[in-house]
Formats: structure tokens, sequence, C-alpha cells
């Protein structure tokens, strides 16, 4: 894993938060109610993760790469049908015994600039 | 609108305040994948995950995160309560095993009306308790926006 890419900010992307895939979503996780689920967020995450973990200046070994840790901050609840706008970045790239250690936190912003969800992913890509 | 079921007053430290299995199936694990779009193989192709050194495929991490999630807001009944929740994922889980979430309270503040909850996911494995999900907290507000 390339560590001078840290601090690399990904391009924006528009994420919705789309009927049809929160009943997916729903019914995955168990969610009987009509909300939507904070961790819903996590398909907003996966609109620009393949880019990041694809990303040819980085090389990351993706058969290697398990998830360690998340957190969400949760400023407000989700509204269905909303447009978000993703823009995540890589926040620290570490090296400890042989594995790699990546951090990437995203924002997601709803149309007023107004953060919504706050999202920290670090994934370990585990030594060879 | 989603109603608060819990009330901050009838809160302690040190109370275990949810409790909720259930069992993962191939079908949940794809469906999530689906919604998620987190389509990486490890979590459908079952050569993929023994080539990786996996005895089968596992659930996602957030899989897991989201029935802890779904649990801690279910006993909320609003889920805007939720503000916060971190969680280190510790331990796989293989199709058809029964993963638990719980919560207990570790810390109140009055002041702010926020309760702070240790919150892990566990299975029973081979006689003994893994922790797919470990030392997670959850932050809830109980302040009236």
């Amino acid at each position: 894993m390339n560590a001078a890419l840290e601090g690399k900010v990904y391009p924006d992307t528009t994420f919705t938060v789309d009927e049809e895939r929160v009943d997916l979503f729903r019914a995955a996780v168990g969610e009987a109610g009509e909300i939507v689920p904070p961790t819903f967020a996590t398909a907003a995450e996966f609109a620009v993760f393949p880019l990041i973990v694809g990303d040819a200046e980085l090389g990351l070994d993706f058969t290697r790469v398990v998830h360690a840790e998340q957190e969400y901050e949760w400023r407000r609840p989700f509204r269905m049908g909303e447009a978000l706008t993703v823009r995540s970045r890589i926040a620290a790239i570490r090296q400890k015994a042989g594995n790699g250690f990546l951090a990437i936190h995203t924002e997601l912003v709803d149309g007023d600039g107004e953060l919504v969800v706050l999202a920290r992913a670090t994934m370990i890509e585990r030594a060879s | 609108m989603p109603q608060l079921t819990v009330r901050f007053e009838d809160l302690a430290v040190g109370d275990d305040v949810f409790s909720v299995s259930r069992v993962v199936t191939r079908d949940d694990v794809k469906r999530y994948a689906d919604a998620s779009g987190d389509q990486n193989p490890l979590h459908q192709d079952e050569d993929f995950a023994r080539a990786v050194g996996f005895p089968g495929i596992i659930a996602h991490g957030m899989f897991t995160m989201g029935h802890l999630a779904r649990s801690l807001t279910d006993w909320l009944g609003d889920p805007s309560r939720l503000k916060r929740l971190t969680v280190q994922f510790r331990a796989p889980v293989f199709m058809g095993e029964t993963i638990v979430a719980e919560g207990r309270v570790k810390a109140l503040d009055p002041a702010t009306r926020t309760a702070v909850l240790d919150v892990w996911v566990r299975v029973e494995r081979d006689g003994t308790t893994e922790y797919p999900i470990r030392r997670g907290e959850a932050e809830v507000g109980f302040a009236d926006p």
C-alpha cells in the first residue's frame, strides 16, 4: 500500500436514499419498521469504496483486505428520496507488524450543505 | 413518527438493556451485498473465501453491525436518538450461525441526558464464545430536540 496517498481526497459522488434500495437493506438487517436504518450510511460509503480499493496508485491487494473498525456519527436521520453528496478521503495509512492499516473518512452532506453523517472506516491489508 | 420507548430516568449504569439474536442466512447476506453495494466475493463465493483462508463465506462486518444497530434502534423506539456507534470487527460470522447483539449502560450524563452503552455481538462456536463485534460503543441522546 502506497503511504504517500494519505490525505488523498476522492471526487464527490451523489448518493440517493432510494426507497427500493432501503427496502432491500431493511429486509437484509431485519428492520421491520418504516425508518431508514442509520447504518444505511454504508451504502453511501460503497458509492466510493470500490474506487479507493481499486485505486492503482494506492496498490491495495483486495484479496487480503478485511474490515477492522467502523464508526458513524449521525447528525440527523436520513430522509427518504433525498440526494446526498458523498465526500471520502484517505485519513491515514499505517504499517504495523506487516499489516497495512487504511482509514477512510466519509462525509455525507445534504443539499443545504449540512453534514448528515460522518463515517470512519478502518481496513486492514493482512500480511501476505 | 417513531416514538422513544425508553426513559433516561429508568436507566442505571450496569443495566443490560437489550439482547437480540438472529440466524445469519446466505439469502440475507446476498441481500445485504446488493443493498449495501459491498460485492466483495468473500461474502458470496465459496471458492474465493477458501482461497483466502476461510472455511467458507463469511457475513460482511457491516451486516453484523447492521444487526447491532437495528437491535439498538428497536430498543430505543426512535432511531434518531442514536448519535454515534463505533465497533471493532474481531471474528468472522459463518452462514447458519446465530449472532446475538447485546448492550449495557456504561455511563449516564444527566446534564446532557446522554447515555453511553457498551455494545457487542457474540456467537457461540465449538463451545466457546467468539465476539464478531467487540468493544463497541454507542451514544444515545435523550434530550428532546
